[in-house]
């Protein structure tokens, strides 16, 4: 099963996936629309800014099980298991916040939703684009993402490329083959070249 | 790559279509592969909200209000939204007004003895302009008066002025609303420069205001840097008459050596339309196995050599890739503007030579022969003959010219319609106030991935002319136009009844060609003779302008112009304003009670037609006519 998986230290904060997830989850589904929408649709995942101003791109995590599941007294929230994905019903929820508080990771928000009863602040949060993947798309902010920060593969499969792609690293590491782009050991070998000719005094800061 | 079911949507015509298969085939990336890697573009940029005038940005203010509200600088979305669009026009009359400055510097060097191979080709409309700049013409020579015009335009680029020199073309009613609204264009380049100062940070913050400088530039465009283009075009190669020739990509010819001039400015250009009449390239061609050199237009370079010398025309704006893929191009030569940095990649997989020759542009994978009035004569006898020896190089496994070319007729200047309609715009006015036409709709601009290509142009043509619209065209829209067959007599079998019948007595067809897109202003000529002719604002007229398919910054300051001179105008593609609903109002509704003009948007081609005719019809009630 496909998940949204986040690779942040790819992330330059273009905030590209808010206005997709937004226009995704508007009436009318066109930018133009969606803004003059009443409510306004709003996005679901949600650009935070690290120690370093780096950006790291937001949203629910869709735990198993979900803390937000247990916390809901009125039983809004459910979980789709085939699509592994925790839903909130917005007719049942209360806006009672007991999901915010046992939410580790702040993704759910409190407003008027289009898909909502009119005039009623309900909690809204990522629902994996369950509209779209039923028309064969892929969820809207990793559609929008342009620097592959966000996936959509199985976990399981994204972590194999990881393992290979962390190896293929090593073994650059070990043959000492310095042409090889994104080797982290590569730039060692630099500070360490650098710190060497400082040591010299054969270049000067 | 795109496959051949999606060609269809990509584009109307046919040469298109089968060029984008070859693209394919060929492993060409187009602009419209580039344009699908882009998707989904940015919804900030397209909704104007973001703004990286300064570091302490780049900001985004949220359209959907959760996240901020306002830039770094306090800015909020209508002043952010106003300043990027006040920077388009100010780029767009840049473009178009530096475009007039070259043919200027040849007029004056002209005048001065130093460009060989130009001259004034048409010396009544010199001094026409001469007299309208205040200069003297009785006993003087040509090179004088040319000398002391070409002064006179170059101060109306400067800041010694209250009022550009052509502006007193426009009627009195519009020149003293101007006036009363604070956006009479002093100087050419003193609006741009004056919009690049108010957007700065911490300059204009009104965005009403900033948007007012919008229309105060781009006037400073159409009835300045444009105008200037073309008048001092029209002296410099002759003011175009009606003229016939060929269009699509069917005008390459398989047994002769092609070459192909892209951009906007003549200065090139006409030099090589004389070199390749040079009897002994000509011979060198056969030589090398040719039958002859043949010269071809694209885009607005292409434009000005239709109108005035009927060179043949390969294509608009989304063509210019897939004309290289024909594999029978031996040169190209582009000057400036719209030329896609893409170009010289494409050259590099055929044999085609690629040439840049202006200072101020130059391209990737292009070789650059710089062009000035001193050197053009001898530098495009030289080019043409290295185009000729190109030709052994083509390899004639990769030629394909797909189509047969469409006739066209070109070269209606305003001076040619009035010519054809007997020496004044007279007979014109009456058929406009009996209603066999119902009004004038100027359709402009070019060509955007965004909209089918050809498909806004066209559809829009066609519905306007068999509502009785006449049609004047310029740019990618006339290219358009053109490969549909729009601008041939027998297209009047398209129009209503009474703009047949008026199109057919005086043997033109019913969408006239008036130009590149500096030439708009002949449009702005023709609807401010007819006002003055009438004694009423050109606002008060059935006239309305449209870009249907636009891209560029330059489409832009053009709008705004129109709009600016009482115009009523449809754009195709949206432009970045829709995050102020403010300066929206402002432009679709606002501006009727500034200017007695507005902007409306509508990419559906049939809708924007019945905007452009309901609009028509209102101005003839208001006018008490029927």
């Amino acid at each position: 099963m496909k998940s949204v998986i986040v690779r942040p230290e790819r992330c330059v904060g273009c905030m590209q996936c808010m206005i997709a997830c937004a226009v995704a989850h508007s009436g009318t589904k066109t930018l133009y629309g969606a803004i003059q929408e009443k409510p306004r649709p709003r996005p679901r995942i949600h650009i935070g800014a690290g120690l370093y101003r780096e950006a790291f791109p937001n949203r629910c995590r869709h735990c198993s099980p979900a803390p937000c599941y247990y916390a809901c007294l009125p039983g809004a929230i459910h979980t789709i298991e085939d699509r592994g994905t925790v839903i909130v019903d917005p007719g049942r929820c209360i806006n009672c916040a007991s999901c915010a508080m046992v939410c580790p990771f702040g993704v759910i928000r409190y407003h008027e939703d289009v898909f909502a009863p009119p005039s009623r602040t309900v909690a809204i949060k990522c629902d994996n684009c369950i509209e779209r993947q039923e028309k064969g798309l892929i969820p809207a902010c990793v559609e929008a993402c342009k620097t592959g920060a966000l996936i959509f593969e199985d976990v399981n499969v994204a972590l194999s490329e990881k393992t290979s792609e962390v190896s293929r690293r090593a073994s650059v590491g070990i043959s000492e083959d310095k042409v090889q782009p994104g080797n982290p050991l590569q730039l060692l070998y630099k500070h360490k070249e650098t710190l060497e000719s400082l040591s010299r005094n054969e270049i000067r800061i | 790559m795109a496959d051949r079911e999606q060609y269809r949507d990509m584009t109307i015509t046919e040469d298109g279509k089968l060029m984008l298969e070859k693209a394919s085939t060929d492993g060409i990336e187009t602009v419209w592969d580039r344009y699908r890697k882009q998707l989904p573009q940015c919804g900030f940029c397209e909704l104007g909200l973001s703004c990286r005038n300064c570091a302490m940005g780049p900001c985004r203010i949220d359209p959907f209000g959760e996240g901020p509200q306002k830039g770094v600088c306090g800015a909020d979305a209508d002043i952010i939204v106003a300043r990027n669009l006040g920077r388009m026009i100010a780029a767009g009359a840049a473009s178009h007004s530096d475009h007039g400055r070259d043919l200027v510097e040849v007029l004056r060097k002209v005048s001065e003895g130093n460009a060989p191979g130009y001259e004034i080709r048409d010396e009544e409309k010199l001094k026409k302009v001469a007299m309208e700049y205040g200069v003297e013409i009785e006993n003087r020579s040509v090179e004088e008066i040319a000398s002391d015009l070409a002064y006179a335009m170059e101060e109306d680029y400067g800041t010694r002025k209250k009022a550009l020199t052509l502006l007193n073309r426009a009627p009195e009613k519009r020149r003293s609303l101007w006036e009363k609204v604070g956006i009479t264009p002093r100087g050419i380049d003193r609006e741009t420069s004056e919009m690049m100062h108010r957007t700065h940070m911490g300059v204009d913050n009104d965005w009403a205001n900033l948007l007012l400088h919008g229309l105060r530039n781009a006037l400073s465009d159409g009835w300045g840097g444009s105008m200037i283009a073309t008048e001092v075009s029209d002296i410099l190669f002759g003011t175009p008459k009606p003229t016939e020739s060929t269009v699509n990509l069917g005008v390459l010819k398989e047994d002769e050596v092609n070459i192909i001039v892209h951009g906007h400015n003549p200065v090139v250009s006409e030099m090589i339309y004389q070199a390749v009449n040079d009897p002994e390239l000509v011979e060198l061609a056969k030589k090398k196995g040719a039958k002859g050199i043949n010269l071809v237009g694209l885009c607005c370079t292409g434009n000005e050599l239709l109108m005035r010398r009927g060179i043949p025309m390969a294509g608009n704006h989304l063509m210019t890739e897939l004309v290289i893929v024909t594999g029978a191009v031996e040169m190209i030569l582009v000057d400036y503007q719209c030329i896609m940095p893409s170009l010289g990649h494409i050259g590099a997989c055929y044999h085609t030579k690629m040439v840049s020759t202006s200072d101020k542009a130059k391209y990737p994978e292009m070789e650059h022969r710089e062009f000035h009035p001193e050197n053009a004569k001898e530098l495009a006898r030289e080019l043409v003959k290295e185009a000729v020896e190109n030709f052994t190089n083509r390899n004639p496994g990769k030629v394909y010219i797909p189509v047969e070319p469409v006739r066209l007729t070109s070269g209606f200047s305003v001076e040619a319609i009035v010519e054809a309609l007997g020496g004044s715009l007279e007979p014109l006015i009456n058929v406009i106030k009996e209603g066999k036409i119902r009004g004038i709709a100027g359709i402009v601009g070019c060509n955007n991935p965004k909209i089918k290509h050809d498909y806004g142009h066209v559809t829009l043509t066609k519905k306007l002319i068999n509502n009785d619209i006449l049609v004047v065209d310029t740019g990618c829209a006339a290219i358009a136009n053109g490969k549909a067959g729009l601008k041939v007599l027998e297209a009047v079998s398209m129009a209503g009844e009474g703009l047949k019948a008026v199109c057919s007595a005086l043997k033109i067809p019913p969408v006239l060609h008036v130009g590149s897109c500096v030439d708009n202003v002949r449009i702005l000529v023709a609807v401010a003779a007819i006002a003055n002719e009438l004694g009423v604002d050109m606002s008060d007229l059935p006239v309305a302008g449209a870009a249907p398919e636009w891209y560029s910054e330059k489409a832009v300051s053009i709008g705004a112009y129109m709009v600016g001179s009482g115009i009523f105008t449809v754009l195709g593609p949206m432009p970045p304003v829709l995050g102020s609903s403010r300066v929206v109002e402002l432009l679709t509704s606002g501006l009727e009670g500034v200017v007695g003009a507005t902007f409306a948007v509508e990419p559906d081609p049939e809708k924007a037609a019945s905007l452009i005719i309901r609009h028509i019809e209102r101005k003839r009630k208001t006018l008490g006519l029927s």
